[in-house]
């Protein structure tokens, strides 16, 4: 559905975005993530059809955003960072007025309208000024705007920004519901756990693509997987026994629980049971830790300031 | 087009709803198309009897037979250009508006966003701030000529207006005026954020008219057809270069990546 392929874009001296590339299927749901300041609002900008990259070329539904950019801005929907709503009208004629632009049925434009507006809680107070709307009903506005024309493809920046956590779980249900409706969807968040509960892959970037990966992907690549033991009694007689073995890289010990680091977990492992056993520890539980989005995140684009 | 009348039409809504707009717009008719013209025509008898406005006139117009019906003459040559005031100020007021408003809310980004032309986004906006201003100025113009033709008729039992020059003013030299500060308040409003500092465009144009004024008072020159024509000729050929500008500006990736954002 999207292909980037060596995308740059330089605004005068400074570049934004340096050599990406990527590939989204079709209903996926592709995560990107980075600090302020990576490029992810000029990459949404370059793929909804709103600038151009310097150089690098994008193919979106098989065609250009350079040569069919009002193609491609009628098949996607677009979420910004701010509301971005007329103020001095109502919910309902902002929502009318941004359809108007698409080619579709009156009938159909008006049924969008009540249809989003009902399920995002605002057709109770449809006639209200967009003015007086709290932060949370405006982004569900915008949220609906974005999705009045029901595009193929759908870029949200920062989707659940100011939304009560009822509304956030109303809005990423939502988002998720759209791979059934074969929606492709680009999110771009900073919130990690929202973006590895919903994303299909994730990409990491700060100006260059650090990272495209399954999450599962991710915490199977992590460099230092954790492990954890809990003891039947004191811990501290294993950790000689456990600092003796050279795979592990680091060692946390409190009173009957130890945290392993290592590279190779699946075969350190039962070298560290066998130890354990062998010096007559009493293990209580055993488990591999797997990473958070976060986590990773954070060692990804630490490594990356290296 | 159609997009472009839709534009249009949000827009006309939300100026009517701006106080800040009208409420300037309807000060200055009543004060240059009712209340100075009617107080003028009526008071005109006892200007006259001051010796200084008759060697004036005399000086000036030495072929004079009536005073009274040349001191209307000359008052109405004023007053075409007090009209212009009307066609350079509405468009300096509403197109700073309905763009800095854009810019303020941030709507400008979801409405590129749609498949919307930024022909058309730019069309919508000239004629929010076009329309009216033709509207109110030949209104004004409307307004004016009756007034005037009023008080004259029962005074000298002569109606004066509407002379050739005064139709060249309110049909072709308005619209051209009200177009290039359109243009001029679009191009100054992508690099403001503050509408007051964009609406000062408006007070900026008109100095010159006030110029014009001031200069046609002294005796300097008289208004005609033949100055208005060659004035028109002018502002002609300064319009597609403001639009070519303004055409520029309101590129897609100019206005998100150039334009001065809240």
């Amino acid at each position: 559905m999207i292909k980037v392929e060596n995308i740059t874009r330089k605004f005068e001296k400074i570049t934004a975005v340096e050599n990406i590339s990527f590939q989204i299927k079709e209903s996926e749901i592709f995560g990107f993530l980075g600090p302020n300041g990576a490029g992810k609002t000029t990459t949404i900008r370059m793929l909804s059809a709103l600038i151009q990259p310097t150089s690098g070329k994008i193919t979106i539904d098989n065609r250009s955003p350079q040569k069919d950019g009002e193609y491609i801005r009628s098949i996607t929907g677009l979420l910004t960072e701010s509301p971005g709503l007329y103020e001095k009208i109502s919910a309902y004629d902002n929502l009318s007025y941004y359809s108007s632009f698409y080619n579709i049925s009156e009938k159909k434009r008006k049924d969008n309208i009540k249809k989003y507006l009902k399920m995002f809680d605002l057709w109770d107070r449809k006639d209200d000024i967009a003015g007086t709307y709290s932060k949370g009903m405006k982004q569900k506005l915008a949220l609906s705007r974005a999705l009045i024309h029901e595009p193929k493809i759908l870029f949200l920046d920062e989707p659940t920004a100011g939304l009560d956590p009822e509304s956030a779980h109303m809005v990423r249900n939502f988002i998720e519901s759209l791979k059934k409706e074969k929606t492709t969807v680009f999110l771009c968040t900073h919130n990690l756990e929202e973006a590895s509960s919903l994303s299909d892959r994730v990409c990491i970037i700060k100006k260059r693509i650090i990272k495209i990966a399954s999450l599962t992907e991710l915490q199977k690549n992590k460099k230092n997987k954790e492990v954890e033991i809990i003891f039947k009694g004191n811990t501290k007689k294993y950790i000689k026994t456990l600092k003796q073995i050279k795979e592990i890289s680091g060692i946390e010990a409190s009173k009957n629980k130890i945290n392993l680091f290592l590279k190779k977990p699946e075969t350190v492992n039962p070298i560290i049971i066998k130890k354990l056993i062998d010096c007559g520890a009493e293990i209580l539980y055993f488990n591999e830790i797997k990473a958070s989005l976060e986590e990773i995140y954070l060692d990804l684009i630490k490594e990356e300031e290296k | 087009m159609k997009n472009a009348l839709k534009i249009y039409r949000k827009e006309i809504k939300e100026v009517i709803k701006n106080k800040n707009i009208w409420l300037p717009i309807l000060i200055i008719t009543l004060m240059f198309s009712i209340i100075m013209p009617i107080a003028f025509t009526v008071s005109a008898g006892s200007i006259l009897k001051d010796p200084d406005t008759i060697n004036f006139i005399n000086k000036v117009f030495p072929d004079s037979q009536n005073p009274y019906q040349t001191l209307i003459s000359f008052m109405v040559k004023q007053f075409i250009i007090f009209l212009l005031m009307i066609p350079a100020m509405v468009p300096s007021l509403i197109a700073p508006a309905s763009i800095i408003m854009e810019k303020e809310n941030n709507t400008l980004e979801p409405l590129l966003a749609t498949p919307i032309k930024t022909s058309e986004l730019l069309l919508g906006k000239t004629f929010t701030a076009l329309v009216p201003a033709f509207a109110i100025s030949t209104i004004n113009f409307i307004i004016l000529c009756i007034n005037i033709d009023i008080v004259s008729y029962i005074k000298t039992g002569v109606t004066p207006l509407p002379t050739w020059e005064w139709v060249i003013v309110a049909l072709i030299l308005s619209p051209i005026l009200s177009f290039i500060i359109t243009m001029l308040s679009i191009i100054i409003s992508s690099k403001s954020t503050d509408v007051r500092s964009a609406q000062g465009i408006g007070s900026v144009v008109i100095i010159p008219i006030y110029a014009i004024i001031g200069l046609q008072i002294a005796g300097f020159f008289m208004i005609n057809i033949t100055y208005l024509l060659a004035g028109c000729l002018v502002l002609i050929l300064i319009c597609p270069l403001l639009l070519k500008l303004a055409v520029k500006i309101f590129d897609r990736e100019n206005i998100l990546t150039k334009w001065k954002m809240k």
